[in-house]
């Protein structure tokens, strides 16, 4: 009894401090900020600030060296990168690396998703092997692709070898080699947005296709007037997160199978600023490529957002 | 509580430990990682010979040293001893708070170097790098393929035109790939290195301007992409010609003596590996660029500095100097390397390095950039790689071109120095 009412008249106590602490901090209506202070602290501090820096690091010139003052330079930056051959080809291949993904990588996983889910529980091996290159190293798999495509006794050219054929020397050609990095990047990002597809079909109430087909609707009428429908919140965040990343996804088998080349041809943007920052330290360059590459994948995602968010169903 | 009553009895037990010495620590930056044992070995032994100096060594991967170099000088982090790759020393002594090594005290120990060596890190009186890493191209072969091609290993080519004419021996018989030459990052190097030892220049010592466009270089360029449009030099990367030789598919290839270790393993067992000199061009007398990394000095004035001094006349001794080159495969950078006992047991013992000691008096600097337009003219160096191997046009064409767009590039550059 003692102990409760100690307890009791301790808790007592600090009742009006707490209240005075409350009153002090705005009252309850300012609750709801201190618990998103955290966040914001650290998405200010890691996001937002290193942004506002980078952009004013783009007009200046500097060496990284503390001791020397950076030199404003306006957007002469700008303007020397876009006056060079190498902004104009990794722009170019950039524009390439997003319409390209968008087939291969935010519709190709659809029909794909919509098979397996199909299959049920019976489906979990498939969606396991699928999924699996997701969890590799891109490290390893651009190594790995490179030995496949060897043009001296690689892999691919040892099989067709078998049928007297010659493989092509696909990475020695500008077209093809961007297109094989596509592939690859493709191969090793499906399985991922294909899950995101899965849990997105299983949302869907069964009851609406077990409703259609008893009125006679066929897979195709199933899958076009209700499967798509009710997908198209998922296809949309599939293909907003999809083009922001692919152009960071292709980075590591660009360095690591083409450096950019051959004359080129595999570079983009965001190689381009890697070169320019951490190869030969132009942090002017570097800094004003990265604002560039943010008003782009800006530009794009408002566009997709402003043509395609009234197609997408979000209830259902 | 009785865990955190022996966690801090335990906290404050290391504390004398480690400041009980009152050592000065140093920090070394290399990039280093099959070869850090030896290179530990050597630092410990420096660290027992100097009691109260202590080396911190940082790795790094070779392709981001020079940026992890420069982030840590930039965040104020510590470096006393930094490996820098030789193109970049230009950079970095523009760029950087860069020690001179011969300007304190005594700089007789920078005698022990070869002075070609030197050149690399000396502007006018002032010795900023030393070499450390360094390697030199060779010419690679398969004996087994040499000998299923009819032709003996034991007698390379010597010169460029006996590299073409083996390696489309090579091809014809065996229908394996005859040759390669390594290309480097951007095609930098092995451009660099195929113009120079033609009797062309790169690129001017102050970095600001290529002048390969003469007749040398474009006829050696020429002969490059006639190894290509010939078939007898598959167009590849580095790596994949590199993966082709390792696993017996390829008869020679041109690269760095910095890859013996690795050949030689995955030689063993599977194809007799011989090495030879890199390959003379018509009636010009070698001279192949160095490749690899050198040591630049960054300690303040005081302890530190004189604890990294101290480290690097200990590297520059000609026993551990001879060690590292013995126990990494890097070339031996101290003069007359023979006059070491156990230095010119080795050599007549392992052939292998004979290529690397006979080239030592051979080497010039690697070719180092400026501080602008080097991208753009890296990249114009690489492309016109990539068109040279296409070989839909001639070198003539191809090579002046590129040299005008690298110029135009480096242009900023000539207005400042």
């Amino acid at each position: 009894m003692t102990a409760v009412g100690t307890a009791t008249s301790s808790a007592g106590a600090h009742a009006p401090a707490l209240a005075r602490l409350r009153r002090a901090l705005g009252g309850r209506r300012f609750v709801p900020y201190y618990y998103l202070a955290p966040m914001v602290v650290l998405l200010g501090l890691f996001t937002y600030w290193p942004f506002v820096h980078t952009v004013y690091l783009s007009l200046t010139e500097w060496n990284l060296r503390p001791d020397t003052p950076l030199e404003f330079v306006g957007a002469a930056n700008f303007a020397e990168i876009t006056g060079n051959r190498l902004f104009q080809d990794a722009l170019r291949n950039t524009l390439i690396y997003i319409a390209g993904s968008i087939p291969l990588k935010v519709l190709l996983p659809i029909p794909i998703a919509v098979f397996l889910w199909s299959l049920g529980p019976g489906g979990q091996v498939y969606r396991s092997v699928i999924f699996l290159p997701t969890l590799l190293s891109f490290v390893v798999v651009s190594v790995v692709f490179l030995w496949l495509l060897n043009p001296i006794g690689g892999h691919a050219q040892q099989f067709f070898a078998l049928f007297g054929l010659s493989f092509p020397n696909v990475l020695g050609q500008p077209t093809a080699a961007l297109w094989t990095i596509l592939l690859i990047s493709t191969w090793k990002i499906i399985g991922f947005n294909t899950l995101l597809y899965i849990a997105g079909l299983a949302s869907i109430n069964r009851d609406y296709i077990e409703a259609m087909r008893i009125d006679g609707a066929g897979d195709w009428a199933v899958l076009r007037h209700l499967i798509w429908p009710l997908l198209t919140p998922t296809t949309f965040f599939v293909l907003i997160a999809t083009v922001i990343f692919s152009i960071q996804q292709v980075f590591t088998p660009i360095d690591i199978m083409t450096e950019g080349g051959p004359a080129n041809g595999t570079t983009n943007l965001f190689y381009m600023v890697y070169q320019y920052a951490f190869v030969v330290f132009n942090v002017g360059y570097g800094a004003a490529g990265t604002v560039m590459l943010f008003v782009l994948l800006l530009a794009v995602t408002l566009i997709k957002v402003r043509l395609l968010d009234r197609h997408v169903h979000y209830d259902q | 509580m009785k865990f955190l009553r022996r966690l801090a009895l335990a906290l404050c037990a290391t504390l004398p430990v480690s400041t009980a010495a009152n050592a000065v620590e140093i920090t070394f930056y290399h990039y280093q990682q099959g070869n850090l044992p030896t290179l530990r070995a050597i630092l410990d032994d420096f660290e027992n010979a100097n009691p109260g100096i202590e080396v911190r060594d940082v790795f790094k991967p070779s392709r981001n040293i020079t940026a992890d170099v420069q982030a840590a000088l930039a965040a104020g982090r510590p470096v006393d001893v930094a490996t820098v790759i030789g193109k970049n020393i230009i950079f970095f002594l523009n760029n950087t708070p860069a020690v001179p090594m011969n300007v304190d005290g005594d700089a007789a120990w920078l005698d022990a170097y070869l002075p070609n060596f030197l050149d690399l890190g000396r502007v006018g009186d002032k010795i900023f790098a030393i070499p450390h890493a360094y390697g030199t191209p060779m010419i690679y072969i398969n004996g087994d393929i040499f000998r299923a091609a009819g032709l003996d290993p034991k007698d390379p080519p010597k010169t460029w035109d006996e590299v073409m004419q083996t390696a489309r021996q090579i091809k014809d018989r065996t229908g394996k790939a005859g040759v390669a030459h390594l290309h480097a990052s951007m095609g930098d190097y092995g451009t660099m290195v195929m113009v120079t030892n033609a009797g062309s220049t790169y690129l001017t010592k102050d970095g600001t301007k290529a002048k390969f466009d003469d007749a040398n270089g474009i006829a050696v360029l020429q002969m490059w992409q006639d190894l290509a449009t010939s078939g007898v030099m598959p167009i590849a990367n580095d790596r994949q010609w590199s993966t082709a030789f390792q696993a017996g598919q390829m008869g020679m290839y041109i690269t760095s003596s910095a890859a013996l270790r690795g050949f030689l393993k995955a030689s063993d067992g599977k194809f007799e590996l011989a090495v030879a000199n890199y390959p003379l061009w018509r009636d010009q007398p070698r001279r192949v660029n160095n490749s690899g990394g050198a040591l630049m000095l960054y300690s303040p004035p005081g302890e530190r500095r004189d604890a990294a001094l101290k480290l690097l006349k200990h590297l520059s001794r000609q026993d551990v100097s001879n060690r590292w080159s013995r126990e990494s495969g890097y070339m031996p950078v101290i003069q007359d390397p023979k006059a070491d006992p156990v230095m010119r047991e080795y050599i007549e013992t392992f052939p292998y390095v004979r290529p690397v000691i006979a080239q030592m008096a051979e080497t010039v600097p690697t070719a180092t950039w400026p501080a602008e337009g080097t991208l753009e003219a890296q990249t114009t160096v690489r492309a016109m790689l990539d068109e040279l191997w296409a070989g839909k046009r001639p070198a003539a064409e191809i090579v002046p071109e590129a040299v005008a767009k690298v110029n135009a590039a480096l242009a900023p550059n000539r207005g400042t120095n």
